[in-house]
């Protein structure tokens, strides 16, 4: 979705399955991210799992687990190969399959329980 | 500054590519030049606090101070009582370097919980006195509010790329600004996040105009963000602030219609 959390605020209650509210070990970004998480909650757009991006140590975590508590959260390392990807203008899965970061975005989807026929 | 024009400066780009933290600094380096700085803020999810160092979270124009506007007229109007004035000296907030900041408002759920501030905020930059005050803007990140205007009392828009595919095609959509009947007169490419010189030259060759400012990448910046530190507090002597000065140089010296540079 666009960023913040305007497109949120627009679907229909319940229209969604599983919302990843994407947050980065910052302040600002942890206040983004709580307000999507409310907005989730209150319009029911599924199970909400907090996708924790460019941790680079265990303060960073800290700061996650530090502002969301209990919820269920997916930790994904700050990642040079995804960086570099990005400035190439190309996918980090194609470029960089095996980068931590991008196995861990995979570990995403393993973790969602989607059904075979629904992951593809 | 001495007998020129005020500026009027708005910072666009993709989301990430380094508004905020740019416009923020702007903002309080001009402020240190013994200049009256008052920082703009339309971003409902807005970061500019964190780059000026306000302490300031939920900060939108009172919905007490706003009434309904005339038939024909905006929905909502600033009470008759209360102008651009007050409501700067009453709601702005004073940060670093005597900075005045004023927000849009911050969303905790649908944008029209913020209808009536946003048409306060609105009304408070179309009149606010030019010649008292440099406005510093920040929109949120992408196209959409810079589309719809959000910058027309900028007389230069700073677009801001990071050297990314996807940054540079939203700064490439952000030049069609130079179309709109509220066209800035000037319109700077700011690249940032730059770890190599022929980066800003990839950059202007794509965007097919020079890049007028080239900040670096810089991890002291990076550590101040996961802190929640201004970037002229963690790096006040860094390249990135020398390189904003620059930009405020820069923006100073570009040429603006005889009428609008001439002293009040």
């Amino acid at each position: 979705m666009e960023a913040g959390i305007g497109s949120l605020t627009r679907l229909g209650e319940s229209a969604i399955d599983v919302t990843l509210v994407v947050v980065e070990p910052t302040p600002r970004s942890i206040d983004v991210a709580r307000r999507g998480l409310h907005v989730a909650d209150e319009r029911g757009q599924g199970r909400v799992v907090i996708v924790a991006n460019k941790i680079s140590d265990d303060a960073d975590r800290q700061r996650i687990i530090g502002a969301f508590g209990d919820r269920p959260t997916v930790f994904v390392p700050e990642d040079p190969a995804i960086d570099a990807a990005d400035r190439r203008g190309t996918s980090p899965s194609d470029d960089a399959p095996d980068a931590p970061g991008v196995q861990a975005i995979e570990h995403i989807i393993d973790g969602l329980g989607l059904p075979d026929a629904v992951r593809g | 500054m001495t007998g020129s024009r005020r500026l009027r400066v708005a910072f666009v780009g993709k989301g990430g590519s380094g508004k905020s933290t740019i416009s923020g600094s702007f903002a309080r380096l001009l402020a240190r030049r013994g200049e009256p700085v008052l920082a703009l803020d339309s971003d409902p999810l807005p970061g500019m606090p964190y780059a000026l160092g306000v302490a300031i979270d939920d900060g939108p124009i009172p919905d007490d101070v706003v009434v309904e506007g005339p038939e024909g007229g905006p929905r909502w109007v600033l009470d008759p009582r209360c102008d651009a004035d007050a409501v700067i000296e009453q709601y702005a907030a004073t940060g670093p370097d005597g900075v005045k900041y004023l927000q849009f408002g911050n969303l905790w759920g649908h944008a029209s919980t913020l209808q009536r501030a946003q048409h306060a905020w609105s009304q408070v930059v179309r009149e606010v006195d030019p010649d008292r005050w440099h406005l510093v803007g920040d929109l949120p990140g992408g196209t959409r509010q810079a589309m719809f205007g959000w910058a027309r009392y900028a007389d230069t828009v700073c677009v801001v790329v990071e050297p990314t595919a996807k940054s540079l095609h939203a700064a490439a959509r952000l030049l069609n600004l130079s179309t709109a009947t509220w066209a800035p007169h000037h319109l700077v490419i700011v690249a940032n996040k730059v770890t190599d010189p022929a980066e800003i030259e990839a950059i202007g060759a794509r965007l097919g105009r020079p890049v007028a400012s080239g900040l670096p990448l810089d991890a002291a910046l990076a550590d101040g963000d996961r802190l929640g530190t201004a970037p002229l507090d963690v790096a006040p002597n860094g390249a990135f602030a020398h390189g904003v000065e620059a930009l405020i140089d820069h923006v100073e010296s570009l040429d603006y219609p005889r009428d609008m540079r001439e002293p009040s």
